[in-house]
């Protein structure tokens, strides 16, 4: 497979797991906390999930649609961002994916953190993270970037001119 | 990536979130009802469970689901389905929840013990609709059992309505010889029912219970928002305004003000065109409560004798009643007499 073919697999790749990731996290940690509650019962708590994905006062399908918002426009940068990349110089593409990768991580990784302690430590006012979440994720998102793209700027190099 | 599989991909994107909006489309709202009636009949008592809850939400549109529920409101063996079902109907047809509630009057007397607390419950799930069981209910704070007492407390609270009769029940119960009995009562004062003057040495004198639980509950109730408000109708006016989700629980405490919420009978009278016949009815008992200071109202609560829900019908004739002019007392009887000939 070539560079080009690559990159276009991997943006692709990126751009559905992003966007499928945003809108299941919420389901995979609440139907995985379930089982594990009910010593591996996953079929019980897939279906006590189906049950309030519209409920009053649960509302997940409305919460998990929230949290991919950011992730659905982190999809779309990437797709434009690393779609159009082949046509930039081999170390425009690895800051890019540097970037964009510090990006991803943010989103992952402070999702993934907030909805694994929202569910192990619940309490009253719990929920709000769900509505705060994706505001903060828009503002760290692309800080993730800013630090992903430094850290490209200093590993890939630009070759010196030939003298 | 060429330009096209970019758009292409930026394309199924945009299927996705159309499926998704398809998806919500036809699980929220009317649509929804068909798939939740099936749900009713789950073996899973937490599927029918959350079938009721939904059923409700949608409100009158769900119309198709009152035999439904009304089965599962009398004859389910978990008790839990049982009052989600008779909650549902509240919002849906108060026909249904007086029906419920009829089915559960005679079951206040039965000498099983279980019988009674469930009865009680039953009652309180039905809310304000279940008024006419007030004085019953009453009788029940006298029972031998104290977590029928206890029931029947929550019930009390949970119906508002008529207040004349609430509150003084209630402050029976707070001198009841059970704690939780005496907490329950004194939490519906703190949180939920408007304390009238006539409460107050009732609380006063909780403030020494030895108890600090409930010397600390009754020390909420005197600084509960609701007995402090210096204008408290137009805090439930301006909820009546804002939201419609607050129409419930607004029209709810305006009715359980009675004369002092005289100032917002006009905000009340456009209630009573409300397409939840919930809303429309206590729209009418909040201008019975209000008394001859809702003679404003007195035209709507006439055409309201016409309602195509005979619960809310019933509620105009008493708020007429209440009202006492010439115009409301005639437009009652004849109410009356034709009601009594059909």
């Amino acid at each position: 497979m070539s560079n080009g073919k690559k990159l276009t697999w991997f943006t692709v790749t990126l751009f559905w797991g992003c966007v499928v990731f945003g809108l299941t996290l919420h389901g995979v940690v609440m139907i995985a906390h379930d089982a594990f509650q009910r010593h591996g019962a996953w079929a019980e708590a897939f279906q006590e999930f189906r049950l309030h994905l519209f409920a009053p006062g649960y509302n997940f399908f409305l919460i998990g649609i929230l949290n991919a918002l950011p992730f659905v426009l982190l999809a779309i940068f990437i797709l434009f961002h690393l779609g159009t990349a082949a046509q930039q110089a081999p170390v425009i593409v690895s800051r890019r994916l540097s970037g964009v990768a510090g990006a991803v991580a943010v989103a992952i990784g402070l999702s993934t953190w907030a909805h694994l302690a929202t569910t192990l430590h619940p309490d009253a006012q719990g929920a709000l993270v769900y509505f705060f979440l994706p505001i903060y994720l828009m503002g760290l998102i692309p800080l993730g970037y800013a630090v992903g793209r430094l850290a490209g700027m200093l590993l890939f190099k630009k070759p010196a001119p030939p003298a | 990536m060429t330009r096209r599989q970019i758009w292409l991909n930026l394309g199924g994107l945009i299927a996705l979130i159309g499926l998704l909006g398809l998806f919500y489309w036809t699980s929220t709202g009317a649509r929804a009802v068909p798939a939740l009636i099936e749900s009713l009949k789950d073996k899973d008592a937490k599927v029918r469970i959350a079938a009721a809850l939904a059923l409700a939400e949608i409100g009158p549109a769900a119309n198709a689901a009152v035999p439904a529920l009304l089965d599962q409101a009398l004859h389910d063996p978990v008790f839990y389905a049982g009052t989600t079902a008779a909650g549902a109907l509240r919002t849906i047809d108060l026909v249904a929840a007086r029906q419920v509630m009829t089915a559960y009057l005679p079951a206040l007397q039965s000498d099983d013990v279980q019988t009674r607390r469930t009865a009680c419950a039953m009652l309180e799930s039905l809310g304000p609709a279940a008024k006419p069981a007030v004085p019953t209910l009453g009788n029940m704070l006298n029972d031998t059992d104290e977590r029928v007492r206890m029931h029947a407390v929550g019930a009390l609270g949970e119906i508002g309505i008529p207040a004349t009769l609430v509150i003084p029940a209630l402050a029976k119960a707070l001198h009841d010889p059970a704690h939780a009995v005496r907490h329950r009562a004194l939490s519906q004062f703190a949180f939920s029912i408007p304390s009238t003057e006539a409460v107050i040495p009732h609380l006063k004198q909780l403030l020494e219970d030895k108890d600090r639980g409930i010397a600390t509950l009754a020390q909420s109730a005197l600084n509960s928002p609701h007995r402090q408000a210096k204008d408290r109708a137009s805090v439930y006016v301006t909820m009546l305004q804002m939201s419609r989700g607050a129409n419930d629980y607004a029209l709810h405490k305006l009715a359980q003000l009675g004369p002092e919420a005289a100032g917002a009978v006009s905000a009340v009278i456009p209630v009573l065109k409300d397409e939840r016949p919930l809303h429309r009815y206590l729209a009418a008992e909040a201008l019975g409560a209000i008394g001859p200071g809702a003679k404003d109202a007195v035209p709507a609560l006439i055409a309201a004798l016409h309602d195509i829900d005979p619960v809310v019908q019933g509620s105009a004739a008493e708020a007429l009643e209440a009202i006492g002019t010439p115009e409301a007392r005639g437009a009652a009887d004849a109410y009356r007499k034709t009601s009594a000939q059909k």
